[in-house]
């Protein structure tokens, strides 16, 4: 896959001119500002509750909308009665299939196909049938309730292996197995593993993970005449525009999206919803604004997943821990529309270690559930828990040290890109760098104590096929005379901290407190064009946008300065809302002294994101290292401590950086130990659709003692330096705690989440030999 | 999403026992069950009565004789605190300071507690099984790693609480009044299994409701705990559970009652561990031989009979703990 085809972003993307190369800033020195670990500058107005995310826009006459889903896994809409719900008390509007435009196409993931808005072909527990607005919530949903469906119910499947059978109920024309891809190969995987000392092979299971971020999806909706505006809970406000201009054939100039807040995406609010498109419809059709969100079960059905894969890995190595060959199959499913159910999934196998001989095969099919999405570096968590359980077992078939083994097959280059060197690759340094800090070597050689209740370390490393960010991104910087400024960026701020890092950046530049600094952002009536942030890479997109465009308001003022001081604007500098000649101090002028600046009311910078440099790969890495205890008699598993190092460049703030990786961290001990989807298979429906069925870990399931190291190689791919780090941070969590789990016990757990039944099941298939200190596997 | 009723503030039980006379009237204690149920349309109510002013339900008294009295209103973030029942009591206090989260321990009562709905997926989704009057138990055929491996038949739910076991192994008595009276039972005489009724887990008889429980004071030389095991740290539901009371006389066991959670339809008693234990010393063969004891008569369905060797692992832990005492 090409940096420019990621799942954020479809296509070749445009190359935005850069700055002139003579004005391209040196990398950062010292910073005052940038990488220091100041409080978010939203802290307060996201704590105190006067932040106003989508969800919390209330508007005068404004509308409640309440979508009604099909309740079976795959089923005919025959007939939709809403005669007797139109009736009821506040139902203002109804709309169904059929009805004047509600005849819009629907593209539903990536690779998928195409239905309508309310396709009466309804392909899993969850599609949408028909949607009520009323004057209140309830009344919407007495409306939805009073709608009379009648359904023919259809043969489903939910498994990928019920979907592969011949006689397999079909999604669509063609059979829901997609064409297969062809497999990646480079070498020959054969010779290497016949040139191997050691061959081991595994297969490995991962679960189905539900995004479920705090802030539900949905939007608020309002027309003014032609023109329509939209507060939306996304992760991109530019790709709801364009994905709501083109389902209602509307001009981008009409249509604003709106959403400088939003609560946690991780992928599923890339893409335009429905509901946007539903609210639009049924605030036309009433003449008022209309609010629609799903509900927390509507989400968990509808709203994305991570594909639960199944992954068998082989691995060749020499005695020495050389890799000579991997090999993967991997299956998968995307549920309904989304025909991809393994993407990304075997990337780290490809990349992550030096490895001549390398073939990976993956294949999906369509099944009659909720349909996937991107999700938190889509594919690589699962492949990390195939790759880096492996890599643990070969160590201890080889007796290395499973640090020591991955240092043995550290690349310098991307093997995947052609051989191009990275721009920088700190891998080895948080696996070296990481170990000391977590006391590795003493950890792994403390003495078991006689208990059922074991103690062990693991590690695991990983890196993220994106996180190199790259055009278009435009940012603008207003310079008012007082000396304070304004930020003004399009791109959306999914929790990573976009304002605050972007203020830090203009607050170095001009030399301004936060304080004196506003940002608007995310908003496409007001703000630049954005990308959606995903992909980490916000940071790497931006901020190099945001710096050019802070130096490009610092260069005319310092040449307006320079011709009313008479000296080369080269010796003068911006220092605390004084400029001042470098040669003679005492030569020194107030930002708002500046006379052709004071005529002018404001100053306006702007940046643009120039290209990547030919040649290079650019990835953000990272190594993480748990300890463990495992209570051998009830399979319970606590993660003790844990210990994250990071290579994303340069850090832009220090807090920041480490709250992230905790998040991240946290997410991985979800994907390791809690959360799973779990589907029916006798009626095809979704058994986890609440947030007590479906375990997301608890603040008890996270270790108090966690600890964060940034590796920075100083890159200088772009002009802060700066990598992606969201989705890194949550790669090799999972695998770092079962490595742990097969230090203290000797247990290798293959299948993820590792509940305690999981655990007790792998004990009871196995019998553990004495200790994963020196045992074989 | 909330379906309309009306909703009453009862000052006396005798007033409330009169609305709930209405057909489709429901009790609410703390709420936290009951809300859900309504908002999933598990059951319908056409009226709530609530017992939140009725001062003689609240209150955790331990009585000069020795004796726990707990109201049904008491919360269980109060159970979980009270001084006298961590001291005395601590399987019950265990057992409340694991249920559910903060949030839901403030707001919850031991009433709730003990006459909540089961949390079965099916049961709780869109299923007419057979503990809503259908046919089908889809756990049988279906998703039933956390369902029962004791005590099912035509349904095989768990009972989801924590407090229920601990009060059974301290030898609780429930206080119930309704249309027809008011009676005392043992605690164990207030669960059913499917067998008895497959629609209804406890003999609260239509009107009837919980006063409160009473709990004898424990004989000398006994110690008691709970221990749950869950998917994860807080906010769950036992995978499995054990609550266990033991009297130690002179190195040997007096007395002693163990109960499981999340097993079986109802609070498992395992009697003939408690009967196999009488009499002995804990020692390594005695630990090994009640924890086999545990398990005999275990039906795993497909994806439960890892809980055969964690009720295992959880006998062996407790009577480790006792033999430490």
């Amino acid at each position: 896959m090409d940096d420019k085809e990621l799942y954020f972003w479809r296509g070749p993307l445009p190359e935005t001119q850069a700055l002139p190369p003579d004005a391209a800033p040196e990398p950062w020195g010292e910073t005052r500002v940038v990488g220091k670990p100041v409080t978010r500058v939203d802290a307060y107005d996201r704590v105190s509750g006067s932040a106003i995310y989508p969800s919390d826009v209330i508007l005068p006459d404004m509308l409640h909308a309440a979508v009604l889903t099909c309740p079976h896994a795959h089923a005919l809409v025959k007939k939709v009665d809403t005669a007797g719900a139109e009736k009821m008390p506040g139902v203002r509007a109804v709309l169904k299939d059929g009805m004047p435009g509600t005849n819009v196409p629907w593209f539903q993931g990536r690779g998928g196909f195409s239905s309508r808005l309310f396709d009466p072909h309804c392909r899993y527990e969850g599609d949408e049938v028909a949607v009520v607005a009323a004057d209140t919530i309830y009344q919407a949903w007495d409306a939805v309730r009073a709608i009379d469906v009648e359904y023919e119910v259809l043969p489903h499947a939910v498994t990928v292996e019920d979907a592969m059978k011949p006689d397999a109920p079909g999604l669509r024309d063609g059979g829901n197995v997609p064409p297969a891809a062809k497999p990646y190969e480079r070498g020959n995987v054969a010779e290497g593993f016949k040139a191997a000392d050691v061959v081991l092979e595994q297969t490995y299971t991962t679960p189905c993970e539900l995004h479920n971020p705090m802030e539900l999806h949905g939007c608020v909706a309002k027309w003014d005449g032609p023109r329509l505006t939209v507060w939306e809970s996304t992760q991109g406000v530019y790709a709801v525009q364009s994905g709501v201009a083109n389902a209602l054939k509307l001009p981008l100039a009409n249509v604003r999206a709106i959403g400088p807040y939003m609560g946690g995406g991780f992928g599923s609010k890339l893409e335009t919803g429905k509901y946007s498109v539903m609210a639009a419809l049924l605030a036309r059709k009433t003449g008022r604004p209309v609010r629609l969100f799903y509900t927390r079960e509507q989400v968990c059905r509808s709203m994305g997943n991570r594909p639960a894969n199944t992954i068998s890995l082989k691995v060749g190595a020499k005695r020495d821990g050389t890799l000579v060959a991997l090999e993967s199959r991997a299956v998968g499913t995307g549920g309904a529309y989304a025909e991809d159910g393994t993407g990304g999934v075997d990337y780290l196998i490809r990349e992550l270690y030096t490895c001549p001989n390398v073939r990976c095969e993956n294949s999906s099919a369509l099944t009659n559930a909720g349909p996937q999405r991107a999700f938190r570096a889509p594919g690589h968590p699962q492949g990390a828990w195939a790759l880096e359980s492996l890599m643990d077992a070969l160590a201890a078939r080889l007796g290395m040290d499973p640090v020591e083994l991955r240092l043995k097959n550290v690349p310098a280059a991307s093997q995947t890109r052609n051989g191009v060197p990275y721009s920088t690759t700190g891998l080895a340094d948080c696996l070296r760098e990481g170990a000391t800090a977590f006391g590795w070597a003493e950890a792994r050689g403390r003495r078991p104590a006689p208990s059922h209740i074991k103690r062990g370390v693991g590690v695991a490393a990983g890196m993220w096929q994106g996180g190199a960010g790259g055009p278009p991104s435009t940012a603008i910087v207003k310079l008012f005379p007082d000396g304070s400024a304004n930020l003004n960026m399009g791109a959306s701020d999914i929790g990573c901290g976009t304002k605050t890092w972007g203020a830090q950046i203009v607050a170095e530049e001009l030399h301004v407190g936060l304080d004196r600094i506003s940002v608007e952002h995310a908003d496409t009536g007001t703000t630049q064009f954005a990308t959606p942030s995903g992909g980490s890479k916000t940071v790497p997109t931006e901020s190099p946008a945001i710096r050019s465009a802070a130096l490009d308001v610092k260069r005319q003022l310092l040449s307006m300065a320079a011709e009313q001081l008479k000296v080369p604007a080269a010796d003068l500098d911006l220092r605390g809302g004084e400029i001042v000649s470098k040669a003679d101090p005492a030569k020194k002028l107030g930002v708002g002294q500046v006379q052709a600046f004071g005529r002018r009311g404001v100053l306006v910078g702007v940046g643009y994101r120039g290209p990547n440099p030919q040649g290079k790969a650019t990835n953000p890495f990272g190594a993480q290292f748990a300890e463990v205890e495992v209570d051998t008699k009830t399979g319970e598993i606590r993660v003790l401590r844990f210990l994250s190092a990071h290579d994303s460049g340069r850090v832009l703030n220090e807090k920041m950086f480490r709250n992230q990786v905790n998040g991240g961290v946290t997410m991985g001990i979800g994907f390791g130990l809690t959360e799973e989807r779990v589907m029916d298979r006798q009626l095809g429906k979704l058994l986890t659709a609440n947030l007590h069925d479906y375990k997301m870990p608890t603040a008890l399931d996270a270790p108090a003692d966690k600890t964060v190291i940034a590796i920075d190689p100083h890159d200088t791919f772009c002009n802060t330096g700066a990598k992606g780090l969201g989705e890194p941070a949550t790669i090799p969590t999972a695998p770092a705690i079962a490595n742990a789990v097969f230090h203290a016990t000797g247990l290798r757990v293959t299948d993820a989440p590792m509940s305690p039944a999981r655990v007790l099941r792998a004990m009871a298939a196995l019998k553990p030999a004495p200790a994963g200190r020196k045992g074989e596997e | 999403m909330l379906r309309t009723f009306a909703y009453v503030r009862p000052g006396s039980v005798g007033e409330a026992l009169e609305q709930l006379e209405e057909r489709g009237a429901r009790v609410h204690a703390g709420g936290t069950d009951l809300l859900g149920c309504l908002r999933d349309g598990v059951f319908e109510a056409s009226k709530v009565v609530s017992l939140s002013r009725i001062g003689e339900l609240r209150g955790i008294t331990a009585a000069p004789d020795g004796e726990l009295r707990i109201g049904a209103m008491a919360t269980i973030a109060a159970l979980a605190a009270h001084p006298a029942v961590k001291e005395r009591f601590t399987a019950l206090s265990d057992a409340a300071s694991v249920v559910a989260s903060p949030q839901l321990r403030n707001q919850g009562t031991l009433g709730g507690n003990l006459c909540q709905r089961p949390r079965c997926w099916y049961y709780r989704g869109g299923y007419d099984c057979v503990r809503k009057g259908g046919e089908t138990c889809y756990a049988i055929g279906g998703e039933n790693q956390y369902h029962a491996i004791f005590g099912g038949g035509a349904c095989w739910i768990v009972h989801p609480s924590d407090t229920a076991p601990a009060l059974m192994a301290l030898d609780a008595r429930v206080r119930l009044v309704g249309p027809k009276g008011a009676r005392v039972l043992p605690l164990e005489k207030f669960y059913l299994l499917p067998d008895d009724d497959a629609t209804k887990e406890t003999v609260l008889e239509p009107g009837e409701i919980v006063l409160g429980v009473q709990v004898p004071p424990p004989a000398k030389g006994t110690r008691s705990a709970y221990r749950k095991v869950r998917a994860r740290g807080s906010w769950d539901f036992a995978m499995a559970g054990l609550a266990w009371a033991i009297a130690m006389d002179d190195g040997r066991v007096a007395d002693a009652r163990l109960v499981l959670s999340g097993v079986a339809p109802a609070p498992w008693r395992l009697h003939a561990v408690e009967k196999l234990l009488i009499r002995q010393r804990l020692d390594a063969k005695t630990v090994a031989r009640a924890a086999a004891a545990a398990v005999v008569g275990a039906k795993p369905l497909e994806q439960n009979a890892y809980k055969v060797p964690l009720v295992r692992g959880l006998v062996e832990d407790a009577l480790g703990a006792a033999s430490r005492a």
